[in-house]
């Protein structure tokens, strides 16, 4: 990048004048807009400190921020935050696997087989209306509230966003591709593969990052309610039980910071896929 | 017509087997009834709690909550939307945090919420509302982000006054985005409302299955699970009908 | 292969004995909501190996419906459609088909489309590839190999889709107003290439196209259409290459556009 490019000529013609008040480099500028989104978060934190600051029992829900602090060492050097948010990521995505694969296979046959789509679209159709939650306390009666179940739920919440989308996606292969198809010879799996997949990837792919933010907030849901083995979910619920807030506010930020990079990272990969795409 | 008829009976031959399924097997007595009760059980269960008033008072509990919580979160998200879209100012100073706060599903909010407000009435309402806050924030954001500026400039041109930019331009851009902002809202906060009954509540379809699932009263958790998606259905439908009526110029 | 690419490589005159059509009374109908709409009635053509044909007729007549009878896209209610005297029975690849819109696969690069023409072939890779980088260069795509659809302009996106029917050297290519929806200059440019690839492949080429000169200026023989029959076939006495401004067109011209208005 060379100087010139960022500087107008005029400030080099009379750069010994305005010395003084140059204009302050771009990169401070954007350094300063963008800190200004820092001021409420800080604002946020400092009025959690001044309330804990009142008396004991503030202190209780409002906890000190140094404490916040200690939590967050002692989470870290234990190994607790870890080993907590790997089980909570495993469970999730293994239950986006399962369940995320059975809602493509099913979709894709009901996209490809009206009878398919006959016998089980209405099923379906009725069985999404329950919350994913809200099969929490029959799944818990069955299979009790051990990982078997907590998998099931989350399955089940990734399962109907990929069902739908990917049925979609694969519903609406035009057929002016598919007469291509015709006229080239393509087998059966070329025309599936050459022409029915990238049709329905980008359905797939936005079924993907629906049944992702799904099975993650089922994931931290079940673990929360049944409180049994590990997961940020089940740290949380301990935390609360002993009325640990620092360890409860980690356990917040944890969950928003790993969604997010989950996201992330599925956004990359999307955009990838769709290099293809005049938008991607 | 023989045909048609079949088409017309082909959807319900796999509930049917379900169904009759469910039947055959709870008819001898290998199952306890801890584990699956016949399906007239359950009806029976449901019209017991029907009778005895019980289920009202449950379905009142919940729907006043999800109500009066949506009607805070989403009215707050509407100001708050519009604010984010109108105000560089807003946007500089509470657009990042609003962002960051928004990648923290709900749910996660429960237990902090529990320790700062108790397991009364109070937490319910804040996360019913926090839920309901930040889709209908982000929808109205957008919605008026999105109102072109070339139409705004159609509306110069001709000088239409202020009201009728209101009415015939600002309105009908932004509502429909609105309304499927506050369509999500609320399946999000009946969808939170139900966790949070089911963890902490006197009352309410949640707290019903709770302790349904604590009694192991099969029937109890069945009925539960079942109004529990059809509250949904309903909530669902009835904003997409409002949609409809409003938003007819639109090709669906 | 690279004889049916190098347009030295082939005497103009050395036409292949493969490629002929003949269409014997076919009759075709839609069903539209229960009635019977009949497109094409009792239509009869002989088109000899290697001649271009160029259909020109109104909107609706069924010119597309009659290519894509060629094409096996669709099938004749009654009457016979031969190549080389055998039924045509189906898409096959003896036969490609250009359409209006180009049609390529957006998600696969201009290369990969062309390739998948070429997936029935049993050819190593590394020919297959040679095979397509010679047809790209024939119509004039030379770098655009690795180029997504939507990185091409109107006319290049219509070469690859020429350079994708041609991969698997069919004997009869059908040529749906395949520069119809280019810009006038694009246009004139892509019919010498058109022209240029013929004289090169020597192949059938039916072409449907709504502009008269168009049709005059590549068809050796021009069928012109009224609604559901052949209203007449002329045969342009001019050599190819030819020059837009013969004198010999200009009454054919004149002949063509009144039958068009006639029906
Ligand atoms: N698949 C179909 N189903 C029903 N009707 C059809 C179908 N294909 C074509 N038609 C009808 O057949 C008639 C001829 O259509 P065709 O596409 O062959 O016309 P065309 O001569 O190619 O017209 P254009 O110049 O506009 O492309 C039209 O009236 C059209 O509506
Ligand atoms: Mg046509």
């Amino acid at each position: 990048m060379s100087l010139i490019a960022e500087f107008p000529p005029t400030s080099f013609v009379y750069a010994d004048r305005i010395e003084d008040h140059d204009p302050p480099p771009a990169w401070l500028v954007a350094l300063v807009k963008r800190a200004r989104g820092l001021v409420l978060p800080l604002l946020l934190a400092a009025a959690w400190h001044w309330a804990s600051s009142i008396d004991a029992s503030m202190a209780y829900a409002f906890v000190p921020l140094d404490q916040v602090w200690e939590r967050l060492l002692q989470l870290l050097s234990t190994g607790e935050l870890a080993i907590n948010a790997g089980s909570s990521l495993g469970r999730a995505l293994t239950g986006l696997a399962l369940g995320g694969l059975s809602g493509i296979l099913l979709g894709s046959l009901m996209a490809g087989f009206p009878l398919v789509e006959r016998l089980f679209g209405p099923l379906l159709q009725a069985f999404r209306q329950v919350p994913p939650l809200g099969w929490l306390p029959l799944v818990g009666l069955w299979l009790g509230s051990g990982e078997e179940a907590k998998q099931l739920l989350v399955a089940v919440a990734a399962f109907h966003p990929l069902l739908l989308n990917s049925y979609e996606g694969f519903a609406q292969a035009e057929k002016k591709h598919l007469e291509v198809g015709r006229v080239l010879m393509l087998s059966r799996w070329r025309s599936f593969r050459f022409i029915l997949l990238p049709t329905a990837l980008p359905s797939i792919l936005t079924g993907v990052g629906q049944a992702l933010a799904f099975a993650w907030i089922s994931t931290i849901g079940v673990e929360l309610l049944f409180g049994t083995g590990a997961g940020l979910g089940s740290l949380m619920h301990t935390a609360q039980m002993a009325g640990d807030m620092g360890v409860v506010l980690l356990c917040v930020i944890s969950i928003g910071l790993m969604g997010y990079g989950l996201n992330l990272i599925l956004s990359l990969v999307r955009a990838r896929l769709l290099r293809w795409r005049v938008t991607g | 017509m023989r045909s048609t008829l079949q088409q017309r009976l082909l959807p319900l031959l796999v509930p049917g087997l379900i169904l009759a399924t469910w039947f055959a097997v709870t008819s001898g007595d290998d199952f306890t009834a801890q584990v699956l009760v016949p399906p007239a059980a359950v009806l029976d269960s449901f019209n017991e709690l029907l009778a005895s008033g019980e289920l009202a008072d449950h379905l009142r509990a919940s729907l006043s909550r999800l109500l009066l919580g949506f009607g805070i979160g989403s009215g707050l998200g509407l100001g708050f939307g519009i604010l984010l879209a109108r105000s560089a100012l807003v946007n500089a100073f509470a657009g990042p945090f609003f962002q960051a706060v928004r990648q923290v599903p709900s749910i996660a909010f429960l237990p902090m919420l529990i320790l700062l407000l108790g397991v009364d009435e109070g937490f319910k309402l804040a996360i019913v509302a926090k839920a309901a806050f930040f889709p209908v924030a982000l929808a109205t954001h957008d919605a008026v982000k999105g109102i072109s500026k070339g139409w705004l400039e159609v509306a110069a041109i001709y000088r239409l006054s202020p009201l009728r930019v209101l009415f015939r331009l600002i309105l009908p851009a932004t509502v429909p985005p609105v309304l499927t902002g506050l369509r999500l809202g609320l399946t999000r906060a009946w969808i939170v409302l139900v966790a949070a009954e089911l963890m902490a509540a006197e009352n309410g379809i949640g707290q019903m299955m709770e302790m349904g699932r604590q009694m192991f009263r099969i029937d109890t958790v069945m009925v539960g699970v079942a109004l529990t998606g059809l509250i949904g259905f309903a909530l669902d439908q009835g904003v997409r009908l409002a949609e409809r009526r409003l938003v007819r110029w639109k090709a669906v | 292969m690279n004889a049916i690419i190098d347009p030295r490589s082939v005497q103009a005159d050395s036409a292949p004995a493969v490629g002929g059509l003949a269409i014997r009374h076919v009759h075709k109908g839609f069903d539209i909501d229960g009635r019977k709409l009949s497109v094409l009635e009792d239509v009869s053509l002989t088109i000899a190996p290697g001649q271009f044909v160029s259909i020109v007729g109104a909107s609706g007549c069924g010119k597309s419906t009659l290519l894509r009878l060629i094409a096996g896209l669709e099938r004749q209610d009654s009457g016979d459609i031969l190549l080389n005297e055998v039924p045509v029975a189906g898409p096959g690849l003896d036969r490609g088909l250009i359409f209006q819109d180009h049609r390529l696969f957006p998600w696969l690069t201009v290369e990969q489309n062309v390739l998948l023409a070429l997936s029935n072939s049993d050819e190593a890779a590394t020919d297959k590839r040679a095979r397509v980088a010679s047809l790209l260069t024939l119509v004039g795509l030379d770098g655009f190999a690795q180029a997504f659809p939507h990185q091409l302009s109107g006319g290049m996106a219509q070469r690859a889709a020429i350079a994708r029917a041609l991969a698997p050297q069919p004997q009869v290519l059908l040529l749906d107003e395949p520069l119809g929806a280019l810009d006038a200059l694009t246009r004139l440019r892509l019919q010498s290439e058109l022209q240029r690839i013929w004289l090169a492949q020597r192949s059938t080429m039916i072409m449907v196209t709504h502009d008269v000169d168009e049709a005059l200026f590549l068809g050796d023989v021009i069928v012109v259409m009224q609604p559901g029959r052949i209203a007449r076939i002329l045969h342009v006495p001019s050599t190819h290459p030819r020059d837009r401004a013969d004198p010999a067109l200009a009454p054919l011209k004149a002949e063509i556009l009144s039958l068009l208005h006639a029906g």
